[in-house]
């Protein structure tokens, strides 16, 4: 261990300069990659604490002795209508999907999860847009849903907020209140009820049941 | 003990530093650059430590820490700066573990189960895991930043001190 005053000083400027090149090349780096995050945006438009959206255990996937399921869709629920949105349950989500006016653009779903989820399966003919980089797809979606009668946003289900993020980046973006609806149980339950799913891009992979 | 066992048991003890910090800069590349190329999802579990109030710093916090990660492990790799770089990592340790500590508490409490049976992602790098085996992890990478803060590994390194002829020792080897 350093022994002298001096050489406790000295690892402590050294210290200090590791942390303030390494936050800088960090900070480069993220302005820099692709993937990277912009700074100034609020990502969590209902809350940055995640307490202040949902209060119990909602990042925590459930371990070995799981959480009660009434308790999380409870949870589920009030953070939504924390937010001011409006929660489907699957089989409203059902009906929704199975509407010939969905055929038409007149029901319009939005998956709100990242990209290689997207392509790895989703609701069929659903619209993918990350709530991280939206500027991507965002100006063609948003005239969609603007359009549309009914807009469901879904991402993962449960703890996911990706769906609450994109509703309300649509809602600032025009589409009415009435209008969007969250799909809480998002695509984990989906496919979990063996309903159709859509690989690779919109409307252009394999539906299977 | 003569002379020759001396010399090989201390190379041996400056072999074993030396892999020690190769381990060590390893795993923190490794697990830096896992966030990097996933940063909204370290934003998301860097939020649930509920640490900052604002989006700037939360941004700033999920954005720069897995490239800087990354960064002190090259410079362990390389053995540039040494000591000062383990005690970065003792810095960032210390406190992430008592957050990680904290969280598994709060997530007990609320699903009422054992302490160890407490699984979740901690924002880590290694998706979810137990806590009590994390703890462990964050101990031993806390102790073996300790070691390194001491002095040792020294070989191989391209620069041990940023400033040598302040650190009041010889750099030996490599």
């Amino acid at each position: 261990m350093p022994s002298s005053k001096s050489e406790i000083r000295t690892i402590v400027v050294e210290a200090a300069i590791v942390v303030i090149v390494g936050l800088g090349i960090g900070l480069a780096a993220n302005a820099l990659s692709p993937r990277g995050l912009a700074l100034s945006r609020n990502y969590f438009p209902g809350g940055t604490n995640q307490a202040a959206a949902a209060p119990g255990p909602v990042q925590a996937v459930p371990g070995p002795a799981e959480t009660n399921e009434p308790s999380e869709a409870a949870q589920l629920s009030e953070r939504l209508r924390g937010k001011g949105l409006q929660e489907l349950k699957l089989n409203q989500v059902e009906i929704l999907f199975d509407d010939p006016r969905r055929q038409d653009g007149r029901i319009v779903f939005v998956d709100a999860r990242n990209p290689d989820d997207y392509q790895e399966g989703h609701i069929p003919g659903a619209y993918e847009l990350d709530p991280y980089h939206p500027e991507k797809e965002l100006g063609t979606i948003l005239p969609i849903c603007q359009a549309a009668e009914k807009v469901v946003v879904y991402c993962t289900g449960g703890d996911c907020e990706d769906s609450d993020t994109v509703a309300l980046l649509l809602q600032d973006g025009g589409v009415p209140d009435q209008k969007l609806f969250v799909y809480g149980g998002g695509f984990t339950a989906w496919e979990a009820a063996h309903l159709p799913v859509e690989t690779g891009a919109r409307n252009g992979g394999t539906d299977s049941k | 003990m003569t002379a020759d066992q001396t010399m090989w048991k201390r190379k041996a003890f400056e072999a074993a530093a030396v892999a020690v910090r190769w381990a060590l800069g390893a795993y923190f590349v490794y697990m830096g650059l896992k966030k990097a190329m996933h940063p909204e999802e370290f934003l998301k579990l860097t939020r649930q430590y509920e640490m900052v109030h604002t989006p700037f710093l939360l941004n700033t916090i999920a954005a720069g820490l897995p490239w800087f990660e990354a960064f002190c492990g090259i410079l362990l790799l390389l053995g540039i700066a040494v000591r000062g770089t383990a005690l970065t990592l003792v810095a960032v340790l210390v406190p992430f573990t008592w957050l990680v500590l904290r969280r598994a508490l709060v997530l007990q409490a609320l699903r009422a189960i054992p302490f160890c049976a407490v699984k979740f992602d901690c924002g880590c790098g290694a998706g979810e895991v137990y806590i009590c085996n994390k703890l462990a992890e964050n101990i031993i990478l806390i102790l073996v930043s300790c070691w390194l803060l001491s002095g040792v590994g020294r070989a191989f390194c391209a620069r041990h001190a940023l400033f040598p002829g302040k650190s009041g020792k010889v750099k030996a080897g490599g």
